[in-house]
């Protein structure tokens, strides 16, 4: 039996819901409801390697500015999104931190640090 | 720097408020002051932690506080005076700027002229007339954005969202992340109200209910929310009886809207339009009030950061010209009107003689359109929704084919291959 997924594309603001088949191998069969190619691009990206930046807040031990915005410095699976935030949820910075240093090195082991992305002045 | 002296005043340092002000500096003016109530500069960049910010203006995937960061080192960098913890609370007609601030009290000045950038501020319970009681637990999506990313705290464990705003559904996948459980996003109209990546990226992808045509009907509970009833609405957006379904929850989030902030616009004599909420300008940015120009949510609501920092760098650089040249430039008198399934443009009028760039929003969703701009210019687009801004460059050349006595030019939005 093949098997269908289906995938909005957020290529452009049409939001084609595209259908992708995968035989019992695991080949790609067909794409229906897409209106361009690029539909396609996305949805196998999607299927095979769906990523997304995390964006979070970690704790700081500055009374003046609590939190520290942080982001990763590279896409993650998004499965790992819930998991990588009970690591952040742990993670204490003190002041000075600038903006691109490292908070967390290689998160959960996808290869992505997890860098700062706002200042925190002593 | 004395005040006495200032060439181009901005009000407001969110991103429109320092992309005009820097571009004011590099277009030629000496003295630019950028006055701000809060106590840094940014605006609600620091908030908004996510990324999306600059993919179109730096061609990377910035968060917002990322994004804030360079201009706010450009404002420095470019020489332009922060005037912070300053709150302008007067703007007359001929110019005169009042302020307040704990340093100096009240000062007064009048700069050569003026870029209004206050940005917006969201709607609120009171504008939406939702029947219950007055709980604790009902707050903007934008005030709950400010609790999680700056304050430290999370406003609720169970949370409804009304409106599939960018703000809402953002704070949707952001909540989820820290530990509360989003019911659902609740939408009046058949589509989403934001941007499509957001309902893919914040609702699909943490499996949050979405509720199209539905509405909150009552808000629950004494001291704090203890639950919503929503129902189905008709295609005249009134609830249908019969259709109500009652969701508990401890927190309700806003996400319906954001009106332009025009208090000092209209204490100056400025002309608003009716249907942005913000002022009636020309290709310059040039309001109704001579050496008045505005940008970003000020005039009108934007989707996009990257299209309020070019917005207003227009105007901080025609803020610029009309400092240096002293003498009042011509506003632009030829209309652009809205025509089929055209909701707004901005600028409402052109002057024919420079190039001209054109925001608009459409009313209804459609697709394979074609944008025709009077005879001068046609666009195919894919697909068109009022929550995408629409961006059409009008050249001066494209202008030149524009009849002597033009005085106006229609705006459609076609759909193609249609009659």
């Amino acid at each position: 039996m093949a098997q269908e997924n289906t995938f909005i594309c957020i290529g452009c603001p049409l939001g084609c819901e595209v259908t992708l088949t995968i035989n019992k191998k695991g080949d790609v069969v067909g794409f229906a409801n897409n209106k361009c190619k690029e539909g396609e691009k996305y949805v196998l990206e999607e299927y095979r390697n769906p990523v997304r930046t995390l964006t979070a807040t970690v704790l700081t031990q500055s009374s003046s500015q609590p939190l520290l915005a942080v982001r990763t410095n590279k896409p993650i699976l998004k499965t790992m999104l819930v998991q990588s935030m009970t690591v952040l949820a742990r993670a204490r910075v003190k002041a000075p931190v600038k903006m691109g240093d490292v908070i967390v090195a290689n998160l959960l082991d996808t290869g992505a640090d997890v860098v700062a992305s706002s200042n925190l002045s002593s | 720097m004395k005040l006495q002296d200032v060439d181009v005043a901005v009000i407001g340092a969110g991103p429109a408020g320092m992309a005009a002000a820097i571009k004011a500096r590099e277009a030629g003016a000496e003295r630019v002051v950028i006055m701000e109530r809060a106590e840094e500069l940014g605006g609600l960049l620091h908030q908004c932690v996510h990324n999306g910010f600059g993919l179109l203006y730096f061609n990377q995937d910035l968060t917002g506080p990322e994004y804030g960061h360079r201009f706010i080192e450009k404002v420095m960098d470019t020489g332009v005076k922060p005037l912070l913890e300053t709150m302008v609370v007067r703007l007359t007609e001929d110019r005169q700027i009042g302020a307040v601030n704990a340093r100096e009290g009240y000062i007064t000045f009048k700069p050569k002229s003026i870029v209004l950038a206050m940005g917006c501020r969201e709607r609120s319970r009171g504008a939406l007339d939702i029947p219950g009681t007055r709980p604790a637990g009902v707050l903007t999506a934008g005030t709950a954005q400010r609790y999680v990313n700056v304050e430290g705290f999370v406003p609720g464990k169970k949370i409804v969202i009304l409106g599939s705003g960018d703000i809402g559904m953002i704070m949707a996948r952001r909540l989820t992340l820290e530990g509360a459980q989003v019911e659902a996003v609740v939408e009046m109209l058949p589509y989403i109200g934001g941007l499509i990546r957001n309902e893919v990226q914040c609702l699909h992808d943490f499996e949050i209910p979405l509720f199209l045509e539905h509405t909150v009907t009552r808000i629950h509970g004494e001291d704090r929310v203890r639950a919503v009833t929503i129902a189905r609405v008709d295609g005249r957006r009134n609830p249908v009886a019969g259709t109500e379904k009652t969701i508990a929850c401890d927190t309700l989030l806003l996400s319906v809207g954001l009106i332009p902030e025009n208090e000092l616009s209209v204490m100056a004599g400025i002309q608003l339009d009716p249907v942005t909420g913000g002022a009636l300008v020309d290709e310059m940015r040039q309001t109704t009030v001579s050496g008045v120009f505005a940008g970003g949510n000020v005039l009108h609501v934007h989707d996009l950061v990257d299209n309020v920092s070019w917005e207003s760098e227009l105007a901080g650089e025609s803020a610029a010209r009309f400092a240096l040249e002293g003498k009042p430039q011509k506003r632009g008198e030829i209309s652009i009107k809205a025509g089929t399934n055209i909701r707004y443009i901005v600028p409402q009028t052109i002057s024919g003689q420079r190039d001209a760039t054109l925001y608009m929003r459409v009313t209804e969703p459609e697709e394979m359109v074609r944008i025709k701009v009077g005879d001068i210019l046609t666009k195919g687009v894919r697909a068109v929704k009022p929550s995408e801004m629409l961006k059409i460059e009008l050249p001066a050349e494209t202008l030149k084919k524009l009849k002597e006595e033009t005085k106006e030019i229609v705006v459609d939005c076609e759909k193609r291959g249609g009659k």
